[in-house]
């Protein structure tokens, strides 16, 4: 130990604050089978998001705002005028001159300027590097590449079939470090290995060591760390995943300090090597000023967010006086059918294609997973993966008809799975690949003709694969009776729907449908946890539908009719066809309303088929049955990467009764959850509302938003250049560099145009003031988005239905 | 004149000379200011048009036999490779379709796939060997405009600009080849050339070409230690990747078929062909098993697969290499193209619960098994491998390859492995027949070429028995495997050295 190492020993909590905060930063990056959507600066939430993105900007290079080219032709088309402007700017911190502003502004606009260029980031080490350590990379480059190779090795889950050995992520890379025989060390191995070795075993302690070799300031240590993090954020978000999973589980999880250490030994090599800092000895002191580069980046970031609000702001506007136009339907009817949709934005199109297809039918928004707090294990498999929102962790489990599968059905899934490893490894291991092609080369001939020429049929689900039957999935027939009807209580409530049921009620999730494709669950439902929600739907009515549940609902105060039935479907948001699933259990008596719904369904489908097809580039005109074909052979074809549209421009979030929206047109960019304040007396359910859909509907908007504001750090990126790695973990873009998270160019951008404009979520609430301010007074999650520009929150006045937002602690008339 | 020299009965084979002639006219005909679509439709119309050309001249081939021209040659197995390249190329067009839609430049892809199908097709039709390796050259011109089509992707410049420097080698042999045999012969038509082979051992300066023919295809065909290209190639399109590993890399192996007579008679290219397709098929296969993302692992793949076929080239094994080109191709361009399936695949395996696996003696009951099964599946098809040693290690390849079904562990039923592991032996065989008419093999009895592939794939299939007993040593050996042995690192100093990578890079 020399004389520096001692330093940290004196104030190791000090290197402890800086590893947290470091770390604390990373949003978390579920992977490809569980697809969801994460706002990407959810470590950054505490703080307002212009202050964000001015570090950020100074950490990373990235920026958080929109650019030029949509705000010009928002100004060139008028949808965007002199009074968002205005306004904006009177939002603004500290305004002054507001009609001064307005006309600078206003300049701006009309200029023809070229793309705003990307803030320059503060120089880490491995930036300064110039030495041809790698033939065909650049230092910084190399940093990536080795450090990602190696962490997509060590998590590795069904790629390679020859792994590394044990050891944790931090010794075991410098393990391989030590190995590398490809790098050109200015120094030579004979001087690598040993420093290697001097390295601290454990990843905290070997944070502190590099510090320590370092001239930086305690108080540069944070925005230091926290860039050697986001230099590697696709893996930093992997690791920050098993964090958020393990804390889920009440674990920890070592791995992303570990890659932070990784990290910080290549920028501490790199030097050591090099001699960087005897080269470029302002970097410490670039390092010391990382505050005032923020602060400057900060004013120079003023007008861009200032468009920012303005163009929301336009949105805003646009849809409360669509809103404000409502008529009131002051007497609740029962319909002859009630279908529930996920709040998703595609559930919209549909829900108005329904209701115009039949005026019987009223349709409600709900979260997909319809409060359901499960995990899904399919029927004699091991596999168990969460059928919920990435916030939360299962505490139940459901499986194809509980526990009663018979055993022979079982073992013969387990048989047809072995014999397709066993055929995996014909096909795939060292030795037998060559024989493989000899014989059953040819045969992938007629595999390539049936792909080229896509049909109609939709697949089989993949969790069959070995069970084509295996009926239906039920909770676990164990559950205690009473916790059952608390559980299906607890779900009415939260819907809204405790009263007036109609005889036949649609519960319907929804599931995307794509073929060879790695982020399909992207299209999926995100509060499924990117899964289809048909196993929740199908749950959820078969709970509601039990005899011995109803009879308890109704000493738990909810009235359900003996004739009322639940029905599962689910929504294929590709296609907008909607299958009704489990209809053997419908009642004889309810075969017209059956009828009724499906004849519905169908009408519904080809509107909203209609209403997408200019968006995919079929003609909206065609025949009904020639659109249908098309979207199904869309969804079959394997080359083809814009399968449907997804949550693209996703814009509003909308908590109030569908009376409030039923006569408005919205494009498909608004989530919609119904929401009657009078039944909510203790809050219970708008704080639901705002603590759990409206997070998941935060994570969706920012993440559609920051794939298109910088699709480089936080997008994956060109689709065509995808690289699968570790059988799921995440995308590489190309032969390597680091995990993508994100979205691809492909679901945002159409060749042309953008799709997404890149608008922060507007959240109209219909409620009363107080209520939702005291919803956010008691969690600060719905202070700090609301509160710090991560949002908008408005409010739509029950008794006008005019909104008000709520800005700087007070609402404000729009 | 030249072209229709002689009057042949069975000239109507030339039909499948549509196939280049229409990619041609096509490439030359898309322009970069038609629009994306429109180019699609173009290049889609002319694939198809080469498919139809392709399969019209086939069938005529096998109904009214071969036709040879001066410079263009009908035989079967030209027809075949034709039709199979015709048919990548039409299954890529019709991809390509939706996948590239919208991309900023897609009539630069569709020209460049077509001129790439060009020459591709004109290699295979070609009975000159010069004008062979002038469409081999514009092959590797073309797609190199593919590779490339991302220009601002600097790692895609990197490894376009490695292959620019191997292929221009290669390029060099070629050319050199052919002066050799035109100085010696004063011919290059490649059906006569082969006649040299009938009379005598074969003159030094044609000694000599055949060997730089055979190193010419062992660096287009991407073997160790040349092979770092054809890895970091995964920054074009998916289906440039599909392209060039299931149409365009296997061009060597089809060369050398076309002078297999001559090939036959260099033992110095036999011995080059056999211990760098063996070396690079025992290695590649190893290193791909420690792949860690989709394509690259293919990557690989592919790479080990080319070093059996050019192993089974020098082996004299030319029914097999051909074979196994067709069938690879096939494979490989699907694995491309359908690559991001993998993530459903992971989940379904998943699904599984973990076996019981065999042990080490279970893997060597199996691999004895293997033996048996594999002798009455050549006996049922009465093929003798008496005296034929080559095709006794390939017979021995194929034992130990159908060991995941074989290997006794406590498991599954053992019948219906047998029953299976017996049916696809006996597929084997089938094929290895079939081929049998396509191509003369002349597999070499008197050389003891055979003990390299023998050790080799021993060695292989000791190593894999020892990792899935997970022996200790085998964990000593992984970082170089996962390195793959720092070779791609030095040879790529060594060629930035010869010719610095075009963009002066800063930083």
């Amino acid at each position: 130990m020399n004389a520096r190492d001692t330093t940290f020993a004196l104030d190791p909590d000090l290197h402890q604050q800086a590893i947290e905060a470091a770390c604390g930063r990373i949003a978390p990056s579920w992977p490809l089978d569980q697809l969801i959507a994460v706002n990407p600066y959810w470590g950054w939430v505490a703080q307002p998001a212009a202050d964000a993105a001015a570090q950020l900007g100074v950490l990373q290079g990235t920026r958080l705002t929109l650019g030029r080219t949509f705000t010009r032709q928002a100004w060139r088309d008028g949808s965007l005028t002199r009074h968002h402007l205005a306004l904006a700017c009177a939002a603004a911190p500290g305004a002054a001159d507001v009609p001064a502003e307005v006309e600078r502004l206003v300049a701006l606009l009309a200029a023809d300027a070229a793309p705003e260029p990307l803030p320059e980031k503060l120089p880490l080490l491995a930036d300064l590097a110039l030495a041809p350590l790698h033939p065909t990379l650049t230092p910084a480059e190399t940093v990536i590449h080795q450090i990602s190779q190696h962490c997509a090795a060590f998590f590795d889950d069904g790629q390679a079939q020859w792994r590394p050995g044990p050891g944790d992520l931090w010794n075991n890379w410098r393990d391989a470090l030590a190995m590398d025989r490809g790098l050109a060390w200015a120094r030579g191995r004979t001087w690598l290995v040993p420093a290697l070795a001097n390295w601290p075993a454990d990843a905290s302690a070997a944070v502190a060591y590099g510090l320590a070799r370092l001239p930086l300031a305690p108080d540069a240590w944070t925005g230091y760390l926290t860039a050697l993090l986001l230099n590697v954020n696709g893996w930093a978000s992997w690791c920050a995943y098993r964090l958020w999973q393990a804390k889920l589980e009440q674990r920890d999880d070592e791995t992303l300090v570990q890659l932070l250490a990784i990290r910080l030994a290549w920028d501490v090599l790199l030097q050591e090597d090099l001699g960087l800092l005897a080269a470029r000895p302002g970097w410490t002191a670039q390092w010391a000023a990382q505050a005032d580069a923020a602060s400057i980046l900060h004013a120079a970031q003023g007008d861009d967010w200032l468009l920012q609000h303005a163009m929301e702001l336009a949105h805003q506007h646009q849809l409360a006086q669509g809103i404000g136009r409502a008529v009131a339907v002051l007497v609740p009817r029962t319909p002859a059918i009630q279908a529930v949709f996920c709040i998703d934005v595609r559930s919209e199109v549909f829900r108005r294609a329904l209701e115009s297809a039949d005026e019987g039918i009223a349709t409600c928004g709900f979260a997909g997973f319809f409060g359901l707090p499960v995990a899904y294990s399919p029927a004699g498999s091991d596999l168990r993966r969460p059928q919920l929102p990435g916030l939360l962790s299962p505490a139940l489990e459901v499986s194809e008809e509980g526990a009663g599968l018979a055993a022979v059905l079982r073992r013969r899934r387990q048989n047809f799975l072995h014999w397709r490893e066993r055929w995996a490894a014909w096909r795939g291991a060292a030795g037998s690949g060559f024989s493989f092609v000899e014989s059953c080369g040819p045969a992938y001939g007629l595999r390539l003709l049936a792909r080229s020429v896509p049909g109609q049929k939709a697949p089989e689900r993949w969790e069959n694969t070995g069970l084509p039957n295996p009926g239906k999935p039920r909770l676990p027939a164990t559950m205690d009776p009473t916790a059952a009807a608390d559980l299906a209580a607890g779900i009415l409530r939260a819907m809204g729907l405790s009263t007036g049921f109609a005889s036949l009620v649609l519960l319907a999730g929804h599931g995307g449908h794509s073929d060879n494709n790695p982020q399909a669950a992207s299209l999926d439902c995100g509060a499924c946890g990117g899964q289809a929600g048909d196993v929740n739907a199908r749950v959820l009515a078969a709970l509601l539908n039990d005899a011995a549940v109803r009879d308890a609902l109704a000493d738990r105060g909810v009235q359900i009719a003996p004739g009322t039935h639940f029905v599962a479907g689910l929504h294929n948001t590709t296609t907008d066809e909607l299958q009704l699933l489990d209809l053997d259990e419908v009642p004889a008596a309810l075969a017209q309303s059956l009828d009724r719904l499906r004849a519905g369904l169908l009408k519904a489908g080809t509107v909203a088929r209609q209403e997408r097809a200019p968006g995919l580039g079929l003609p909206p005109a065609a025949p009904a049955e020639a659109l249908l074909a098309s979207v199904r052979r869309r969804a079959n074809d394997w080359s083809q990467v814009r399968p449907e549209w997804g949550l693209v421009n996703n814009a509003a979030f909308i908590v109030a009764p569908r009376q409030r929206t039923k006569h408005l047109s919205l494009g498909g960019r608004a989530f919609l959850h119904d929401y009657d304040w009078r039944q909510d007396p203790d809050l219970s359910v708008l704080t639901l509302i705002m603590t759990a859909p409206m997070v998941v509907t935060n994570w969706i908007n920012l993440q559609y938003h920051a794939s298109t504001v910088d699709n480089r750090c936080y997008g994956s990126g060109n689709k065509l250049l995808h690289n699968v790695v570790g059988g799921r973990l995440g995308i590489f873009e190309g032969n390597g560099g680091d995990l993508r998270i994100g979205l691809p160019m492909q679901s945002l951008h159409d060749g042309q145009k953008w799709r997404h404009t890149p608008l922060r979520l507007s959240v109209f609430i219909e409620a009363p003031a107080q209520a939702i301010e005291q919803v956010m007074a008691a969690h600060r999650v719905v202070r700090d988005l609301a509160g710090n520009g991560w949002l908008h929150l408005l409010r739509i006045d029950p008794a006008t239905g005019h909104s008000e937002r709520w800005q700087q602690g007070g609402w404000h008339g729009l | 004149m030249q072209f229709l020299d002689t009057f042949h009965p069975a000239w109507p084979g030339a039909a499948a000379l549509g196939a280049p002639l229409a990619t041609a006219l096509a490439a030359i005909a898309c322009r970069p200011s038609m629009g994306g679509a429109r180019a699609g439709q173009l290049a889609r119309a002319a694939a198809a048009f080469a498919l139809a050309a392709a399969l019209l001249g086939l069938l005529a081939i096998a109904l009214f036999g071969p036709a040879n021209f001066r410079w263009l040659r009908f035989d079967l197995v030209g027809g075949l490779v034709l039709l199979l390249v015709a048919f990548i190329g039409w299954v890529i067009a019709r991809f390509s379709r939706a996948y590239l839609e919208g991309e900023a430049h897609e009539a630069r892809y569709a020209r460049w796939l077509l001129a790439t199908l060009t020459g591709a097709t004109l290699v295979v039709v070609s009975n000159d060997l010069l004008l062979l390796a002038a469409a081999w050259w514009g092959t590797s011109l073309a797609l190199q405009q593919l590779l490339l089509f991302y220009p601002g992707r600097p790692a895609a410049a990197m490894a376009a600009h490695k292959k620019l420097v191997l292929s221009r080698i290669a390029d060099l042999c070629m050319l050199s080849a052919c002066a050799l045999l035109y100085a010696q012969t004063g011919n290059l038509r490649i059906d006569t050339l082969t006649d040299l082979a009938g009379g005598g051992p074969l003159a030094l300066p044609v000694q000599a070409a055949v060997l730089l023919v055979a190193l010419t295809a062992l660096l287009k065909c991407a073997q160790l230690p040349f092979h770092g290209w054809l890895i970091q190639v995964m920054e074009a399109p998916t289906p440039v990747s599909a392209l060039l590993h299931a149409g365009v890399v296997n061009l060597g192996g089809f060369v050398l078929l076309r002078l297999s007579g001559l090939v036959d008679q260099v033992p110095a290219a036999q011995l080059l062909l056999v211990a760098v397709g063996t070396t690079t098929a025992v290695a590649a296969a190893l290193v791909m098993s420690t792949r860690i993302s989709v394509k690259v692992s293919l990557a690989w793949s592919t790479c080990a697969q080319m070093g059996f076929m050019l192993m089974q080239c020098g082996l004299g094994l030319w029914k097999l290499a051909l074979l196994h080109l067709l069938a690879h191709s096939l494979y490989k361009a699907h694995a491309f193209l359908g690559a991001g399936g993998i993530v459903r695949d992971t989940m379904v395996g998943k699904l599984a619960r973990p076996a019981a696996q065999p042990g080490v003696a279970g893997r060597l009951l199996g691999a004895a098994g293997g033996l048996l099964i594999v002798a009455g599946a050549a006996w049922a098809w009465n093929i003798s491998l008496a005296g034929q040693p080559a095709l006794w290690v390939m017979g021995a390849i194929l034992a130990l390859a159908l060991n995941p079904f074989l290997a006794v562990s406590r498991s599954g039923s053992w019948l219906l492995a047998w029953a299976l592991a017996f049916g696809l032996a006996w597929l084997y065989f089938a094929l290895h027949q079939l081929a049998g008419h396509w191509v003369l093999s002349t597999p070499t009895g008197g050389n003891a070429l055979w003990l390299i592939p023998a050790i080799g794939f021993a060695a292989l299939f000791v190593l894999q028995t020892a990792l899935h007993a997970r022996v200790l040593w085998t964990q000593r050996l992984y970082p170089w495997f996962y390195g793959g042995f720092f070779l791609d690192e030095r040879v790529s100093r060594l060629l930035f050295r010869m010719s610095p990578p075009p963009t002066a890079r800063k930083d």
